[in-house]
This record gives structure tokens, sequence and C-alpha cells, in this order.
């Protein structure tokens, strides 16, 4: 029935709206235009002026939009209720990854098992936050925010970066609008978009250029529609060779079955930029990447193992091209969604938006194995899976473990922590 | 300000897809109170009205591989094409433009995406649904919706049935279709869900069916009322909760007057909709003085730009060089008719202004103003051209900056225009 319409599938799975849509739901302030607004040649620049040291801790975040089906990602084989709980949408023992305590991986993630091999991930199970949210839009906007009671207006990141010297460098999302993640009181991370820009020149230019002067007498919208051309030439046309392809249409992901709850298809191409600038040196510490795509309400199987295979295939070489810069020791990745999906399959081999999923660090630094505890799959709330670890635990881990500054000011008093990083 | 070239600007622009040439002078000579007396009471014959496209019905998706397939795939293109070419020059044409804008509103409320849906003849059957309900009653309109094949096909709703439900679809009608977020429970979800079993869906045709040996005829416990409810009942139901007259609200003023500011807790606006009587809340948002409030703008999204660039430029759709360019443009700045991003359907305001979208708008603008006779533009004195421009574009004033880069330009008249349409005043419905 998957027929493509003359649209083409980037406009189709298009994403950076749902999380513009975060924004609103979270309440979030940050105008998209007044986001500092990056090119490639910017940020090569400064990665020759004033390159990160080498040792410096990176953090690349993989945002899955559309609730990744976590009991067919990291899958309780030997637990026969898997097998009753979806009969039709279901992985046989034998085509499986097996990692231990009975459970494996889906097999589309070949690169991920690899790396588990190694003892490069950590695999922290059952995470959720307190009294789940079923709507994706509320429930990103929980994690993004990392405050599942109190809707805050930033991100736990975007905290974090309010704690940095202000430099616009810290902190980049790719893709042109900044998810909330990244949004603080104060500072915020920059977008770069993907994909040359042409920029209009000579005396076009010039005159483009006359219209888009500030004025006092615009208003907050026509300021922010000024700047967002000004932006538009104040990145110089001299693109350096780092990226000079145009973003590749993303036509061969499943936007049909999972595509509608938002987030980028190119999540390849979007590792593939940010190896090249870490390579660079850019002086950049946090990375945000998305893949949409993973409401897979029906027909699920196909669906979810492309764009696992996707994720596992493109964390694993970054992960490899990193090697030869010299700085693979210094990054880790995290790997989340905003929530599982429910334990009985539905009627159209596929899930309903459900609680708690598996999380991703992945890297070096890495002390790989589980952490917490696996849900059961007969002690269900409500047919859900319980949450047994809050993503508290992790964000706080990761801010003390891997950014090196003090949880507190970011997370406020919370006392969970999870052993899955060395120290430096 | 001006006042009254703001109030005229913002009608036209929010109310309706932009003036043709010298509308806007006209009403303005009419008079605020007279020209949305004509908004509310078009002719009643639509002399701009656009035949609609007849599809005929696809069928299955023939085997892969299979000879039919290619040809199926060539008539899925073509008909997709057809009805979007359809529904731009619809928009640019009609004689009713409130309430296209509000079919236009509708499509972006109960947002369905072609890109699942795959077949046109559903999604046409959807479009026509909203016109023939634009102004009625958001009761008929939600029943009628239920039943809509499109929807269905969207939602799962094809799926959800006795034995297993699905819950997409009841999620989104308590979320983002009738009451909003935060004013149900989650059982409310689980037991609508089951409320709503037993649909199916002829994919190609959008026909929707009831089938009894699919439907759970227990009884359900919906926002605190519990008893046997068939889809119907239910749907009353939550639509007789004054909070929908609440949502409803909220969105005609997230949609027509802002997206940045909230709406007033006690504004009429939700009170005019006691009877869920569209036509009678947008009767009250049109007269309120929410228009003359100058924190109230509003940035028009990239389909309403172009709309009412072809009103101004006298362009049809349909007569533009290429389609494929058009798809091409309206692609790039991320908006297709029939193609929202998701259920939430299109972003708004500073979403549409990221400096790529600055430089798409400024080749969309080029390669239009191309196509356009601009010799009503020429025959006006140079001196003059800026004025006229502010009065053909419903631009209730340039700033100083603007004014003074377009009077830069005055004689070369395409750069003039292009530039024009460009501008954060006219991008900005002020």
């Amino acid at each position: 029935m998957i027929e493509k319409p003359i649209m083409s599938a980037a406009q189709l799975g298009m994403s950076k709206f749902t999380r513009r849509q975060f924004l609103k739901y979270s309440g979030a302030s940050v105008i998209a235009s007044t986001v500092p607004v990056l090119s490639i040649s910017d940020i090569v620049q400064a990665a020759v002026s004033k390159p990160l040291p080498l040792g410096t801790p990176i953090l690349v975040v993989v945002t899955l939009y559309g609730g990744n089906d976590g009991l067919n990602t990291v899958i309780p084989f030997q637990d026969p209720t898997y097998y009753t709980s979806r009969p039709d949408l279901n992985y046989k023992a034998e085509n499986l990854l097996p990692l231990s305590d009975g459970l494996a991986l889906n097999p589309a993630m070949t690169g991920i098992k690899t790396l588990w091999d190694a003892k490069k991930v950590a695999i922290v199970r059952g995470v959720g936050y307190p009294e789940p949210d079923h709507s994706h839009f509320s429930s990103m906007s929980k994690w993004q925010t990392g405050s599942p009671k109190t809707h805050l207006n930033t991100g736990w990141l975007g905290r974090w970066l309010d704690t940095q010297p202000v430099d616009p460098m810290t902190s980049i999302s790719l893709g042109s609008i900044l998810p909330p993640l990244l949004v603080g009181s104060k500072n915020s991370g920059s977008a770069l978009p993907l994909g040359g820009l042409i920029i209009p020149s000579g005396s076009f230019a010039k005159a483009c250029d006359s219209i888009s002067k500030p004025s006092r007498a615009d208003n907050k919208l026509m300021a922010a529609t000024a700047l967002s051309m000004r932006n538009l030439f104040s990145i110089s046309g001299n693109i350096t060779p780092v990226l000079l392809q145009p973003a590749p249409l993303p036509d061969d992901l499943p936007t049909i079955s999972g595509g509608n709850a938002g987030g980028d298809s190119n999540l390849t191409q979007q590792l593939n930029v940010v190896g090249k600038l870490i390579a660079a040196g850019a002086p950049t510490k946090v990375w945000s990447v998305s893949l949409g795509g993973f409401d897979t309400h029906a027909n699920e199987a196909n669906a979810q193992a492309a764009l696992l295979g996707t994720v596992s295939t493109s964390i694993t070489k970054f992960l490899s091209q990193m090697k030869a810069s010299g700085r693979s020791k210094d990054i880790t990745v995290l790997v989340y969604s905003e929530f599982g999906r429910r334990v009985k399959a539905n009627g159209s081999d596929g899930t309903d938006h459900g609680t708690s999923g598996p999380v991703f660090l992945i890297g070096d630094r890495v002390n790989g194995g589980f952490y917490g505890d696996q849900p059961s799959l007969s002690k269900l709330i409500d047919g859900d899976l319980a949450v047994t670890t809050d993503f508290r635990d992790i964000y706080s881990t990761i801010l003390e473990d891997v950014l090196l500054s003090p949880a507190e000011r970011v997370m406020g008093k919370w006392n969970g922590r999870i052993k899955a990083i060395k120290a430096v | 300000m001006d006042l009254k070239r703001l109030e005229v600007s913002r009608l036209f622009h929010r109310f309706a897809f932009g003036p043709r040439p010298g509308e806007f002078a006209a009403a303005l000579k009419l008079g605020p109170a007279n020209f949305k007396d004509s908004l509310l009471n078009p002719p009643l014959v639509d002399l701009g009205s656009q035949k609609e496209p007849i599809f005929s019905d696809l069928g299955p998706r023939p085997a892969t591989n299979s000879l039919a397939v290619k040809e199926f795939s060539q008539s899925l293109r073509s008909q997709s094409k057809e009805l979007t070419i359809w529904w731009l020059n619809q928009m640019v044409l009609t004689q009713k433009p409130l309430q296209e804008k509000m079919v236009w509103f509708w499509h972006g409320h109960w947002a369905t995406s072609i890109g699942k849906v795959n077949y046109s003849l559903p999604m046409l059957k959807q479009n026509q649904t909203f016109r023939k309900y634009a102004l009625g009653n958001f009761r008929d309109l939600s029943q009628v919706m239920l039943l809509d094949g499109a929807l269905q096909i969207w939602l799962d709703g094809n799926e959800n049935t006795l034995k297993a439900p699905n819950e997409n679809l009841a999620r989104e009608v308590m979320e983002l279709f009738i009451l909003g977020v935060d004013r149900y429970s989650e059982d409310d979800v689980k037991e609508l869900s089951r409320a709503l079993t037993g649909y199916q869906v002829v994919r190609s045709t959008g026909v929707v069916t009831l089938n009894q040996r699919r439907r759970d005829k227990n009884s359900v416990a919906i926002l605190g009322k519990s008893t046997v409810m068939g889809a119907p009942d239910a749907i009353d139901h939550i639509v007789d909760q004054a909070d929908c007259a609440r949502f409803l609200a909220e969105r005609l003023w997230y949609r027509f007057i802002s997206s940045s500011e909230n709406m007033p807790k006690d504004h009429p606006l939700v009170g005019a909709l006691v009877d869920r009587d569209i036509s009678r809340g947008l009767k009250v948002l049109i007269n309120s003085q929410d228009l003359l409030n100058l924190n109230n703008s509003i940035v028009k999204s990239p389909v309403e730009w172009f709309v009412s660039v072809c009103k101004a430029l006298k362009l049809t759709p349909s007569k533009l060089d290429s389609f494929t360019k058009l798809n091409n443009y309206l692609d790039k700045m991320a908006q297709i008719p029939f193609s929202p991003p998701n259920v939430g359907g299109w972003p708004t305001d500073e979403a549409w202004l990221s400096p790529a979208s600055a430089q798409f708008r400024i080749a969309f603008a080029t390669w239009l103003v191309k196509q356009a006779d601009l010799s009503d533009i020429e025959s006006v004195t140079p001196e003059k051209r800026i004025s006229y421009l502010a009065d053909l574009l419903a631009v209730p004033e340039w700033t100083p900056r603007t004014s003074s880069a377009l009077y830069d330009v005055r004689a070369n008249l395409p750069r003039l225009v292009t530039l024009a349409i460009c501008t954060p005043e006219y991008v900005v419905s002020q």
C-alpha cells in the first residue's frame, strides 16, 4: 500500500516542526530566527582559531521521535510472555543478537552489538518518569526539559549551557530549528541547517540586505523576519570543502507507518557532518541530532527494524570515523525516545503509546553492560511497563561524569545516579 | 499606525487570502464594518469556484514488480498533482474567501497527510467535507469526520477492533481535535478507543463501514459518563463538554489572532461557541478589538503567502510555467497542501522564518514575479509605486527602512515587486 506521492519524503516526514511544537507545549520562548544559525564555515573557522582541546568530553544526543518500541529493541526473548503478548509482532530467538540476562538486540542492530561486545555500550533498562504521559508532545517535552512534574521553559542541556561561558559554538543542533533540549534561560544552543544555502549576490543581494536591516518600526515578528534574512547574508558563500553536498533526500526511510509524530530522517548525514566537524576541532561540547518515524501504530516490524538499522549503522560508522581524529575516547553518545510502547501489540501489527524504554549510552568512556531493572512483562501497570529508572538519574550522571559539571545547578536536588561512565 | 488600515489589512490576510488589485482600497473606502459584512455574507453563488476533480477508484496496489504497478503509481501521482493544483486554484479564485480560509483551518486542525493515506480520492472527500462544514456546526463536522476515510486511515482507525483496540484516533480526538491536552485522563482515551472500534475503510475510496463483529459493544466510561455508547454517542458526549468550546476558541485564536499571545480566559469567543456554531464564533472574532491590538501579529504560512501573491499579481497556480517547480518551492518552504508534517498540523510564526526559508522565499518570489504581468504597476509613476504597492499587497504601512529600500529600486519593476513581497511587512500580517 505504500506509494510515494509527488512530495519528497523529507517533506512528509518533516520533523523540525514537531520539535517546534514541543517549544510551544513546553512554553519555551526561544525564537527560531534569533537562535544563532551557524554555517559550516563558521564552525570550521572556529575550529581553526579556538579548537576544542583534545581530551575535552563531547556529548552527542540522539533523539528518536515518535516513541521507539523498547521491547523490540532490547528484546526479552527468554520470557514466554513476550511471545504471548505479541503473537504477530515478535522476533524469533534464532534471529536475535543475544546480549545477556535473557535479553537480545533487534537483528538490525549489528553495529551496536559489536560495540556491546567491546564493552562500549551501556543499556539502561525501564527508563521513564513518574506518571507517564502518552502524548508525544507532552512526553517529549518532559524528557527534553528534564522536568516531569512542573513545566519548565528550559531544556536540561539548555540549563547546563546557562552555566557555561556565552559561546554559540558550545552546543549545536543539526537542522534549522532548535529543540527545547538546548534552550536555556540565558544561553541557547545554535542551529546548523543541513544542505548548502544559495545566497543571492550582486546588486540584488544589496537590495535584499537593505530590506532586512533592523528597523525600530518593526514589531517582534517583523524583526524576526528581517533577522532571518540578515542571517542568510551573514553566512559566507565561501563554504569549506568539509561539506559541499546538499542534503540528500532521505527517501529510503519508512515514513509511512510511523510518519506522523515528527523527527528528522537523515540521521546518517547529520552524524557524518558532526563527525567531520569534531574531527576538524570544532569547539563544541554538545551536539544534538535526531531521527523520526518511530510512531509505529501499524505494521511495525519492518519500519522499526529499518530505523534501528539506521541508528545502529550511523552511530557505529560515526564512532569508527572518530578513531582517526584522536577524539573517539572523548565522545559519549546518548540515545533516547519519548516513550516505549504498549506491551500488547494492537490488532494492526503495531503498538500503541506506552511508558518506559531502554536508553543507550555508547562510547569509549562507557562501562558497558546493563543498568536498571528490566521491567516485568507480567506485572504491568494499566497494560504498560513499569518505570524502573528515572531519566533524571541518567541526566545527572551525564552532567557530572561526562560533562564534568555540577548536576544540582541543572537538575536541582536529585540523588539518583548510574555508574555507567568511567572516571576520567 | 493607521488603525483602519491595520484592521482591514488583517481582515484580508487572516480571514481571506489577501486582496485582488483594487480590493484593499475599495474596502478602506467601504469601511471596516461594511467590509466585515461582505466577508461574512459572500455572494450565494461562488463564480470563482473551481470544478472539483473527478478521480476514478484506483483500487488496491498491484503486486510489486508487476506491469500494472507502474501505471498505478503514475495514476497516484497524477491524481495527487491534480488535487493540489485544484485546491491552490480554488484558494486564489474563490469569491468566498472566508469559507476557503476555514477549509484551510480545518485542514490544519484535523491534520491528515496524503503521505500515509496515499490515495487522492479520500483526501478530496475530506476536503469537500471541510468546505461543506467550513462555517457550520462543529458537532456536525465532528460526526462526519468520525466517518472520514482519510482520517480513519491516517490514525489507524481501520485497525481499531474489539480484540485489539488501537488508541491512535481516540487519543487525537481528545488531545488535538475536540478537547485539548490535559482535559481528559488516560482512562478516557482507552475507553474512547473501545467506543470507536469496528470501523473499516476501503483505502482507495475512503468509504467507511461499521463491522458489528469488530465492535466493542460493552459499556464504556468516558469523562464521567458510563454507559453503552456507539461511536457517534461518544463523539456527541465529548463535543458536549464545556472544554470543547474553550478548545475551539483557543484554536481559532491561535490561527487567526495570535499564536504567541494567549487568549484571555474570559474572551467572548468561548461563549459564542456555546452551540458549537462556527460562524457565530467567527463573527465575534472578526468584530473583536483583538484586530486592533498591535501585539497580535502573525506570520503568513508559505501557502498563505503564495496564494496572496497570486491574488495580488493576478497569477493562477495551474497556469504557472511548471507544476514541478511550484511543488518544489512549496516543498522547500516546508508546506505542501495535503501534507502536514504531523497530526498536530502546521507550525506557526517563527518556525517559518529560518534563514533557509528566507533564501527559498526570495527564489520563489523571483520565479513568480517573472511570470506576472506588471503593466498596472508600470503605469504608476515611479515615485508613487511604493504606496501603490502597500495598497496592492494590503500592507498597513512600510517601515522607513523598507520605504527607502524600495524607493531605491523603484525603476526596476521586477526587482521592486520581488523585494516588496519578501519584506517583513508582507511576510508578517502585522
